[in-house]
């Protein structure tokens, strides 16, 4: 099963779950407060997701950094494989 | 490096939807639990309005979204034809 699969097998079951208790007939519905809070459910998860989503990329920006040992890591490859390249008879620019 | 402006806008975004989180919990979660009477409540808009604002501002994003991409595919479109 993909991942897309996954989640979309969880939205509907989170989804029917909710419709069930939100459209069952007035005898089966949770006590009133419980239902007040049931209701606007889906529009609080949603909202919930972009807070989530909005302070994961606040905090990311608030601590973006450079990454000096990936780009020495970087460049000794670049190196190696010109190297290589020119081993094999490539023949490639100035240095 | 992120810059002391990126720090700020970094936290003031990650302050910003806390706050925005704890209300709209406040709201949707607790409030229906408090007696009516309650003094919690001048602090809240009614209950409707919980749903209609972030629908309202949900629509409103997919339409800024929208008529920004339009925008862009425009421009470049007419760019490309420019250099033909």
């Amino acid at each position: 099963m993909t991942k897309l699969a996954q989640w979309l097998c969880g939205l509907a079951l989170l989804g029917s779950a909710w419709a069930a208790l939100a459209l069952a007939p007035p005898g089966l519905q949770p006590p009133g407060p419980l239902r007040q809070a049931l209701l606007p459910l889906p529009v609080y998860l949603l909202v919930a997701f972009g807070c989530y989503s909005l302070a994961t990329v606040g905090y990311r920006l608030a601590t973006f950094n450079d990454c000096e040992e990936a780009a020495a890591e970087l460049q000794e490859q670049i190196r190696a494989a010109r190297a290589d390249l020119r081993r094999r008879g490539l023949r490639l620019g100035a240095e | 490096q992120a810059t002391a402006t990126d720090q700020l806008v970094g936290f003031g975004l990650v302050a910003f939807s806390l706050v925005l989180f704890v209300y709209y919990t406040l709201w949707i979660i607790v409030l229906p639990f408090m007696d009516s009477d309650h003094g919690i409540h001048q602090f809240f808009l009614p209950r409707e309005y919980a749903v209609i604002i972030p629908v309202a501002a949900g629509l409103l994003l997919v339409l800024f979204i929208g008529v920004f991409i339009m925008f862009v595919t425009w421009k470049s479109r007419k760019h490309a034809k420019k250099s033909d």
